[in-house]
């Protein structure tokens, strides 16, 4: 995890021995986070309405009654910001852009999936952008789309000489020079999208 | 950074190598083998009949970031500082740049689904690399030194041709210059990425192999740059202006 931000899990799960085992398996991992238990769909539903920040969810399919892919297609359109991962039946059939995890998998799997949900889901990430300014974030976003020095002076009302400024800041802080390397920067952190690009 | 002894002609190749393990590449361009038992630098080259004094310096400026003897390489002959510089280019292209792009490809292989398009940008930014470092040192193969080594045949036969003349007075070495790009700061952003903003990846294996080799041919680069730009080209902007001289002394 990039910052120490405490971060918030949710295990849903009727099972007892298997939330002991989410449990571990999250301080193997080396995740200590605030952490709710839930046993119903009901409770899972309030807490994501009462949600202040994004909270990594890990669902086992036992809390669903009927339906499953329309219950999981709710939850995730109540919490469109919060990483989910589900675990299942290996019988059970979901949608391939769902995450999830069958009880037959072997420990390495488990524990390389888990990690890849908390390390690639990082939902602290904004934080991470403001390493810049909000001013440098405009500037690298029009530097990445390939506008010349002159171009962004002219778009944001400011002078040549600013531009310059801000970038020599921008590369100070984030210890990339070229214009190639700002682009990936960018795209990485969502200031620009890579089909902007290609148009340019 | 700490000072280091600096090597000299009586050193035992193995201590060399010993000391500092960066200089296996280094000494394998000049075309030194392993094996070579108890010998000194000296008894080496001589067997493999190389310059053991251009050897020497090349290996004391690599293991010495403070040492940079410009003065002393700038005596060698530009046929062996050319040699040098075209064994590293293909060191660069056939080995360096391929090991590399293997790395990033197996990364990009062992990818999870959130970070594939992460890899993938690191892999289209190094392939632009890679060209422009083929067509910079093409350039310097097929080009540059073929015309430093025509400049050194005719300032030493003294048949003065107009060709040249017009060629140095019209694209001299100091023109080339102007244009000759630092190869390293596309590197340093590649490692910057990686250490900084990437998300973690599932190989951190494979990560840590791909960043020393980073840390490794920048470094190369670096010193490579320095001997074409402190030592060739200013030999070169002398042999030009001898040829000139000789020219309107005619």
């Amino acid at each position: 995890m990039k910052t120490n931000k405490i971060i918030k899990v949710a295990i849903a799960s009727n099972n007892y021995i298997y939330n002991l085992g989410i449990k571990t398996i999250l301080s193997v991992i080396g995740i200590k986070p605030e952490l709710f238990e839930i046993n119903t769909t009901k409770e899972l539903r309030n807490l994501i309405i009462e949600r202040d920040s994004p909270i990594y969810l890990i669902i086992n399919e036992d809390i669903f009654n009927s339906n499953l892919e329309q219950e999981l297609y709710k939850v995730k359109n109540l919490a469109s910001d919060c990483p989910l991962l589900l675990f299942k039946n290996n019988q059970t059939k979901i949608c391939h852009s769902m995450a999830c995890i069958s009880y037959d998998e072997n420990q390495r799997e488990i524990l390389r999936k888990l990690e890849d949900f908390f390390f690639s889901n990082d939902v602290n990430k904004k934080t991470e952008s403001s390493i810049l300014s909000e001013r440098e974030l405009d500037i690298l976003k029009e530097v990445a789309l390939g506008l010349s020095n002159k171009e962004i002076a002219e778009k944001l009302f400011i002078s040549i000489n600013t531009v310059i400024t801000h970038r020599k800041n921008i590369t100070e802080k984030l210890g990339i020079k070229t214009i190639a390397g700002l682009t990936i920067y960018a795209i990485l952190n969502g200031i620009i999208n890579p089909k902007q690009v290609n148009n340019n | 950074m700490k000072q280091k002894i600096l090597f000299t002609t009586k050193s035992k190749m193995a201590d060399v190598i010993h000391t500092n393990y960066g200089l296996i590449p280094i000494i394998s361009r000049f075309g030194i083998e392993f094996g070579f038992g108890n010998k000194t630098i000296e008894e080496v080259c001589s067997d493999k009949s190389i310059n053991v004094w251009f050897v020497l310096e090349i290996i004391n400026s690599y293991h010495n970031d403070n040492y940079f003897p410009e003065k002393k390489l700038q005596d060698f002959s530009t046929k062996l500082i050319i040699d040098y510089l075209s064994n590293t280019h293909s060191y660069y292209l056939d080995n360096k740049i391929i090991e590399i792009q293997d790395y990033i490809n197996e990364m990009e292989l062992a990818a999870s689904i959130h970070n594939l398009q992460n890899i993938k940008l690191l892999n289209d930014f190094f392939s632009e690399y890679r060209e422009e470092l083929k067509q910079h040192l093409g350039k310097e193969d097929k080009l540059i030194f073929p015309y430093i080594k025509n400049l050194e045949k005719i300032s030493e036969s003294g048949k003065i041709t107009k060709e040249i003349v017009d060629q140095i007075k019209e694209n001299s070495i100091e023109k080339y210059e102007k244009t000759h790009d630092n190869l390293e700061v596309k590197l340093s952003d590649l490692k910057n990425l990686i250490i900084k903003f990437i998300p973690p990846v599932l190989c951190p294996e494979i990560c840590q192999k791909l960043l020393i080799e980073l840390f490794r041919l920048e470094s190369d680069l670096q010193n490579h740059a320095n001997i074409e730009e402190k030592v060739l080209i200013p030999k070169v902007k002398l042999l030009e202006k001898k040829i000139l001289k000789q020219s309107e002394n005619k």
